[in-house]
């Protein structure tokens, strides 16, 4: 059974939407709530940070490097940091450093700050992208079934079994060389935001396969169903019946799809990231930032460059982990609880 | 059962064909000239003109194509553009490494990951399953690299238990091989749980207890050996899984694998070595999936190779 014709299970008076009933089976699901709460705050405090911190995010200060996170301004004034910010409205003093410094004397915090900034975006759009290509093209594929089908089926198999993060190596490395025109180009058009740029679009390019499968499987068993048939009977175009008719009904597994696929592409970004193949400096990621700090593992706090960055990604992944599960539970009861 | 071999082996050689085309065209296709880079950035138009038609790379593109696959049937992959070796001489001294690195993980994953989820669908929603659970989705949201880096920070620079870094005896093995196997290990477990929580809602395992049957019997010798189709399908897969995790975890413990060997022959745009190196991990990947079809008679014989 289709997933939105359920509504008649409960014996209310008032009808219950499918997605009334999806709602109500989410709010269920603890670790979900939880979830989505702190990626809501993760992302507020990281689209706010200039807001929050009272530091420059690239402004160094060497008499300050590697200090150990502390609730206290440092004791010698000398080494009191420079706070570019007057506006910051909540966040924490001038001169406290709650994750300690880095390298260079720049606040932790305010690093992980902005660097969630990155990380989210590459993580939503990447997502958001792979989804929507996969999810159209397995939809349009499906629909027109025969050869196209056949052909497009095979091809993201083949897809499917290049080991991923290899070939995302290739893409990024080999697409950030400068020493072509149009890279240079492009770099002088974006600044810092090409490598930015570019990770999205590299990781949308091998993303894009489990929702394809996903997709097509749903929508070949959809397009046999009756008001697909009626809809088709009556003359509608076959982009109308894919689009307005179709693709609604498998809504629950992009959405599903895309929620885990938000957790995966941060991961994807950092491990780019800390290979030097993704985000570039000056742009800030928690994957780059944890290039760096592999530098510093064995000097005194040194341990703290690593371990922040990595805490936050594998909270957010965690959280996006916890929220597509129950937002599995609460769309497609059928599955039950699925690895 | 040699019929569906040979059948099976007839099916697996598109997609091969299929992955060095995407391989192949990758490389082809994307920005760089691989004669410039061969040349060096200081030779002259003339030189790299010379190498380029060594190459063969003024050719058509796809007479190149046929060119690269008759040299693949000969095992051919080229020479590096950084070392002047055979690309399929430097892959193979690379091969061992990551094929022990990967051994060791899969290992990990089928044994932990497997008692892991066979231990919690036997308590469902007892602490344990939901701490195993929570542990388990923990574990696949872990950054690969930053695993490794703590536990090299934990266990070689605060404890000086194991070393951190290297290659050598089983010592040298522990830490990467745990780093690597993590997120399978998660994955397998949960897997293993709701497979297994299925197979013993079954009307036989009733008939089963029915009869009599010990519950430890109940479960590892009838519900588990039908469990055990999708949970090998799912580790067979995760070998993809693993060899894109290697190249991370090899790059944090300075581990000489394949892993490594595609990142820096990506730094140094050794094209040659980037295309082989891919090449063998995804036919490496293409053998194992092979592998486990055939698994899945000797598991269980209901299904006919016809």
């Amino acid at each position: 059974m289709p997933w939105p014709i359920r509504a008649s299970a409960t014996t209310r008076e008032r009808p219950v939407s499918a997605w009334g009933l999806a709602w109500s089976r989410f709010r269920r699901h603890r670790l979900a709530l939880l979830g989505g709460a702190v990626i809501l705050v993760l992302a507020l405090s990281s689209a706010l940070a200039p807001w929050i911190s009272p530091y420059d995010p690239a402004r160094s200060n060497l008499r300050l490097r590697f200090s150990a996170p502390s609730l206290r301004p440092p004791e010698d004034p000398r080494a009191l940091p420079r706070c570019s910010r007057e506006r910051s409205f909540v966040g924490w003093p001038c001169g406290v450093h709650p994750f300690g410094t880095d390298d260079l004397g720049r606040d932790l915090l305010t690093r992980v700050l902005y660097g969630g900034r990155v990380s989210l975006l590459v993580g939503f759009a990447a997502a958001l992208g792979s989804t929507l290509f996969g999810g159209l093209l397995g939809a349009a594929v499906a629909y027109a079934g025969g050869a196209v089908d056949a052909l497009m089926t095979r091809f993201t198999d083949a897809m499917l079994s290049i080991p991923q993060f290899p070939l995302l190596l290739i893409l990024s490395g080999l697409l950030a060389s400068r020493e072509l025109p149009w890279a240079v180009r492009l770099s002088e058009a974006l600044g810092p935001a090409k490598s930015i740029l570019l990770i999205i679009v590299v990781i949308t390019a091998l993303s894009w396969m489990p929702a394809f499968r996903l997709v097509r499987g749903e929508i070949l068993s959809l397009k046999e169903r009756e008001f697909a048939l009626a809809s088709k009977a009556v003359g509608a175009s076959a982009a109308r019946i894919v689009l307005r008719h179709l693709l609604p009904n498998a809504l629950h597994v992009l959405i599903v799809q895309s929620t885990l696929m938000v957790g995966e592409a941060i991961l994807i970004e950092s491990g780019l990231s800390f290979l030097g193949l993704g985000i570039q400096p000056p742009a800030v990621s928690w994957g780059n930032m944890l290039s760096r700090a592999q530098e510093f593992l064995y000097y005194p706090n040194g341990i703290y460059l690593a371990l922040f960055p990595g805490l936050f990604i594998f909270l957010t992944v965690l959280c996006f982990n916890f929220l597509g599960d129950g937002l599995r539970d609460a769309l497609d009861p059928r599955l039950g609880r699925r690895a | 059962m040699l019929s569906y071999f040979v059948r099976r082996l007839l099916v697996a050689l598109p997609t091969l064909l299929g992955v060095t085309f995407i391989v192949f065209s990758i490389v082809r296709v994307l920005p760089g000239d691989p004669a410039q880079a061969m040349a060096g950035v200081h030779a002259t138009q003339d030189y790299i003109e010379r190498v380029r038609k060594e190459l063969g790379l003024d050719l058509p593109i796809h007479v190149q194509y046929v060119r690269f696959l008759r040299g693949l049937l000969r095992g051919d992959l080229g020479r590096s553009i950084r070392t002047g070796l055979p690309v399929a001489q430097e892959v193979w001294t690379r091969f061992l490494p990551t094929l022990e690195l990967t051994a060791a993980s899969l290992f990990l994953t089928l044994v932990v990951g497997v008692l892991v989820g066979i231990l919690s669908a036997t308590k469902p929603y007892s602490l344990y399953d939901h701490a195993s659970m929570f542990l388990s989705l923990a574990g696949l949201s872990l950054p690969v690299f930053w695993l490794g880096l703590m536990l090299m920070l934990l266990f070689s620079v605060r404890l000086g238990w194991l070393p951190a870094a290297g290659r050598g005896g089983l010592r040298h093995l522990v830490l990467p091989a745990l780093t690597l196997a993590a997120s399978s290990v998660a994955l397998v477990a949960r897997f293993t749980r709701s497979t297994l929580l299925e197979v013993l809602r079954q009307e036989y395992i009733t008939t089963a207890r029915a009869k009599g049957v010990r519950e430890s019997r109940a479960i590892l010798v009838h519900a588990l050996r039908n469990a055990l189709i999708p949970i090998v399908t799912i580790v067979g897969l995760r070998f993809g899984a693993l060899l894109s995790g290697a190249v991370l975890t090899e790059t944090v413990f300075a581990w000489p694998g394949v892993g490594r060997l595609v990142v820096d022959s990506v730094s140094a745009r050794d094209y040659p070595v980037i295309q082989g190196t891919v090449l063998v991990i995804a036919a490496c990947f293409v053998f194992i999936n092979l592998a486990v079809d055939l698994l899945y008679g000797v598991i269980n014989p209901r299904i006919r190779y016809d």
